[in-house]
């Protein structure tokens, strides 16, 4: 059983404010193998940006604080890289798609510039100098993997000449233009409309697939979880609450949590929608003691509110934060 | 025999003039809304849903058509329009952090509507504050002196329903009201809006992108595409046996989280090319570039909307007798 | 139901508190901006007590002594003597009345004009009533604001009450700009268009939304222009304009020093200091308050 490409260990990060300590990510354990597409599914205030933001070591460091935990990047862990180790690995291993181009382009400058910069920035990395001709040619390519009519024209125009959908495509073309091995996509669909969005995870599938990249796909929708990875992380209030392979996992959901989301989905069955789940996400403040989730929960037991719950093994590699399965193992 | 139709629209048009062109946002569409129902809105960008329900409420006078409301002509903008009308049509807006004024309390923005129509004395009013916190099950005590920023995304809806149903309003809008919102905070908002819907016998336009959504929650549903209008149909009928290509397009893309689901999908339609902008509406029927059943006459002629047998609504080519 | 509205009452009052203590905590965390406002309350608190506190207030007034002219700073006269014996370290003091004042006035003549100006402009963009108001408010903008207090000082007599008349003339078109540039671009957000389509008068909407909305980038710039008014009063009176000798106006002390320059240094020095630092102290405590007014997000 090989290493993981990507494996966060019991990571705890929180951040310093005005009112006292935001303890956010609580012992988030996620894994990511060579060639896998991985989802992280969680709501809003869950923490899965505070994850990505971690990995890539672009947390503001002064509010923020790692209390403990390592992120294994092929072995090494990325906490403790030095700068320059750092910038490597975003070169050359790493890159990232966010959820609003709008704020990952820079308005000022044509997208030619700023897809050139990337694919010279990228092959320096890697250690190789590119001819001005190389580059444009690499950048025409990118442009015109991701399906984009008229990539020629397309590099002169900036940003906001271009639709929500033909911006994503040029973010994704600067993500796969460096032919890193690990693509963190961060909502890279939410802001657009459904059918474009269609077309765009389709495209990210096929290409991901061409590189041979792995992926760690991060998004609030079951839905495109379920149509776009092998394996799926729900996450809840900063720490990983069931994980598995997608298709069982959405089947059969195991926690309460990932049974609650599952019931608000509306269905296009037409069988009305639940209330919902009860209660708040946790004040990171004071956070509930115990499972984090337990105030919220319909099955809690009294050890929930005492010991956080580690995962419990239920099937095939399906794991459930939750001491309803305790018995199983 | 017409049910009591508490909006009707009539060959609605709105243009906005720009510098690069005419924006046809609302092409001319005609449709009504029954007393007591929930007419689903949908469509991506572009479509002129927000536009249709923005000359509804009055931010925008038409271009041209008719908007009748419970038998009276409305279609001129908010600042010609009666106070009584401002008080029966009410709208929540899509972004709870932008429609609740930030340096405002909850409990100076839920007295606004109160003291611009007079509703209870000044003394009474903080009594009904409360309630109306209550009935949106928030704790008035906790959340009347709270500003905006303070309350989660859910909360801040909450809000801006009890603010809209401040002035016991008989028709409200609802624009896109959980899309900024966490699935599982949608249930409840939803679960209360059709809740009070039924105790307050109001009447929705229900404006949203999620067909899922649209499935649990219309009575009827209304597609509309660059301006115009493709299929309305009941809810039912629609979901079944979807006639438009662009319906059948769309509901071919939504992800959905269960194999029940997939199955009741049409078959996949692979959507090709970018939505085109309202500036530039390509000619004939407005879809045809895209139509995976494109014929010759889509790119000349503009099919017209055509009842069918079931009391479907169509404008397509496809359907066109003879 | 008294009691509700005493519970209501208290709540709010809370409420305010607790913003407050926020604020605090963010101002707090520039060392910087809290030694900005430590000096400021300290210059205000010397200005106001002057009589008191100042070693000789009496030369703040018409005084020769022409034994003790000239002498350079030692343990009974901080800063020296000037070059008829007055003691420039009391001096320094009572000037900072005029200059605070020169702040206060101005800032209080011409912030609040400006920005009902600006509200309202801004909120009817595009129509007659924007142009009207900002276009006179471009004709003040036109004109250098020096000149402007110059000519007006020139042809009045000079004295400090014209002095800030005129200084107020030429102030207020900033706060109409930059209040009308808020509010026009304020008028589209959903909140306004929420209470328009309610149906609140327009007087409430400019009032009660858009204003509140304003006030941080406006009380931000006035902290900011009381350095830059007092600057401009200082040197209104070096030129012979403003504050005129006996009285001790810092940009007058200066102008007097210096003619005994470099020699009796300590004439010009520590007024032309005592300016830099109430400037500084200003600029100091509103980089502060741009931090405690800035929109945080984790």
């Amino acid at each position: 059983m090989s290493e993981p490409l990507l494996d966060v260990v019991d990571l705890h990060v929180g951040f310093r404010i005005f009112e006292g300590y935001l303890s956010v990510l609580n012992g988030v354990r996620l894994a990511v193998d060579a060639g896998e597409r991985v989802g992280l599914v969680g709501e809003t205030g869950c923490g899965k940006t505070t994850t990505v933001k971690s990995i890539l070591r672009v947390l503001p460091m002064p509010p923020a604080r790692v209390t403990g935990g390592r992120i294994d990047y092929r072995g090494r862990d990325v906490l403790t890289m030095r700068r320059r180790e750092v910038q490597a690995l975003r070169r050359r291993e790493l890159t990232a798609i966010f959820q609003d181009p709008l704020q990952s382009l820079n308005p000022v400058f044509t997208i030619g510039t700023q897809l050139r910069d990337i694919v010279r920035d990228s092959a320096v990395g890697q250690g190789t100098r590119l001819s001005r001709r190389a580059v444009e040619a690499r950048c025409i390519d990118a442009l015109r993997e991701t399906g984009m009519p008229d990539a020629e024209r397309i590099m002169t125009n900036y940003p906001i000449q271009l639709s929500g959908g033909m911006r994503q495509r040029v973010c994704i073309a600067e993500a796969l233009s460096t032919n890193a091995r690990l693509l963190l996509a961060d909502e890279p669909t939410t802001n657009l409309d459904v059918t474009i969005q269609d077309q765009i995870l389709r495209k990210l599938d096929a290409l991901v697939d061409e590189h041979n990249a792995s992926v760690v796909m991060i998004t609030h929708s079951m839905g495109v979880v379920r149509d776009l990875t092998q394996r799926a992380n729900i996450m809840y209030a900063g720490s990983i609450v069931e994980t598995g392979e997608t298709r069982k996992l959405l089947e059969d959901p195991k926690h309460p949590y990932t049974q609650g989301l599952m019931a608000s989905v509306p269905k296009l069955t037409g069988e009305g929608i639940s209330e919902g789940i009860p209660g708040r996400i946790p004040n990171y403040l004071d956070p509930p003691g115990g499972c984090r989730f337990h105030p919220r929960c319909v099955h809690r037991m009294e050890i929930c509110s005492v010991e956080p719950p580690p995962f419990f093994e239920i099937g095939n590699a399906h794991r459930a934060a939750c001491y309803l399965y305790q018995e199983e193992t | 025999m017409t049910a009591d139709r508490i909006l009707d629209i009539e060959n609605l048009v709105k243009h906005f003039p720009t510098k690069r062109g005419v924006v046809r946002a609302v092409d001319d569409i005609s449709l009504f809304v029954a007393s007591g129902d929930t007419l689903g809105l949908v469509g991506e960008s572009g479509s002129g849903k927000t536009t249709t329900a923005q000359c509804v409420v009055g931010i925008y006078p038409p271009t041209s058509g008719r908007i009748a409301f419970e038998g009276n002509p409305i279609d001129v903008a908010f600042s010609r329009r009666p106070k009584e009308l401002k008080r029966k049509i009410r709208i929540v807006f899509q972004d709870p952090g932008s429609s609740l004024n930030p340096k405002r309390t909850i409990k100076q923005i839920l007295s606004v509507p109160l003291k611009v129509h007079g509703i209870g004395t000044p003394r009474d009013r903080l009594g009904i504050m409360s309630r109306l916190l209550e009935t949106v099950e928030l704790p008035p005590t906790e959340y009347l002196y709270k500003h905006p920023q303070s309350i989660g995304g859910g909360e801040k809806q909450m809000v801006a329903i009890a603010r809209a149903l401040a002035t016991n309003p008989r028709f409200v809008v609802l624009d896109e009201p959980t899309s900024a919102l966490d699935v599982s905070v949608q249930g409840k908002i939803i679960n209360l809006l059709m809740r009070l819907g039924e105790e307050l016998d109001l009447t929705y336009l229900f404006i949203t992108h999620d067909l899922s959504l649209m499935r649990n929650v219309a009575t009827r549903v209304a597609i509309m595409y660059l301006g115009k209008l493709c299929e309305i149909a009941r809810t039912e009928e629609f979901f079944r046996s979807p006639k438009h290509p662009y319906t059948r397009m769309l509901l071919s893309s939504i992800p959905v989280v269960t194999d029940q689901e997939e199955s009741l999908k049409p078959e996949k339609i692979v959507s090709r090319g970018e939505i085109p902008s309202p500036v530039d509406v390509p000619p004939g029927c407005s879809f045809h570039l895209r139509c995976p059943e494109r014929m010759p006459i889509c790119s000349d002629v503009d099919p017209a909307m055509r009842a069918m047998d079931d009391g479907r609504f169509v404008r397509c080519h496809l359907y066109e007798p003879g | 139901m008294r009691e509700q509205l005493k519970a209501d009452l208290l709540a709010s009052l809370r409420q305010k508190r607790r913003g407050f203590a926020k604020g605090w905590y963010k101002f707090s965390r520039n060392p910087l901006s809290v030694l900005g406002l430590v000096v400021l309350v300290l210059i205000v608190l010397a200005a106001i007590f002057a009589p008191y506190i100042t070693p000789y207030p009496e030369h703040a007034k018409p005084y020769t002594d022409f034994q003790n002219a000239g002498r350079p700073p030692s343990r009974t006269h901080f800063f020296g003597t000037d070059r008829v014996g007055r003691d420039i370290f009391s001096r320094v003091i009572f000037g900072y009345r005029f200059s605070l004042t020169i702040g206060i006035v101005v800032l209080s003549l011409g912030v609040a004009p400006g920005v009902i100006l600006g509200l309202i402009a801004g909120y009817h963009q595009g129509t007659w009533i924007d142009t009207v108001i900002m276009r006179i408010t471009d004709i003040f903008l036109a004109v250098p604001p020096l000149v402007l207090a110059l000519a007006i000082t020139a042809m009045l007599t000079p004295n400090l009450t014209n002095q800030m008349m005129a200084i107020a003339l030429v102030w207020w078109p900033w706060y109409s700009r930059l209040v009308f540039a808020l509010a026009s671009s304020l008028r589209s957000e959903y909140f306004v268009r929420e209470a328009e389509l309610t149906g609140a008068s327009k007087p409430h909407i400019m009032f009660k939304e858009i204003l509140p909305n304003c006030l941080a980038p406006v009380m931000t710039k006035m902290t900011l222009d009381m350095g830059i008014v007092i600057l401009l009063g200082a040197t209104l009176s070096f030129i012979g304009l403003g504050v005129q000798p006996p009285k001790p106006g810092l940009g007058t002390m200066v102008a007097e020093g210096a003619k005994r320059l470099p020699g009796e240094w300590w004439g010009t020095i520590f007024p032309a200091l005592a300016i830099v630092v109430v400037i500084l102290a200003f600029n100091l405590v509103g980089d502060g308050l741009r931090d405690v007014f800035a929109v945080e997000e984790v």
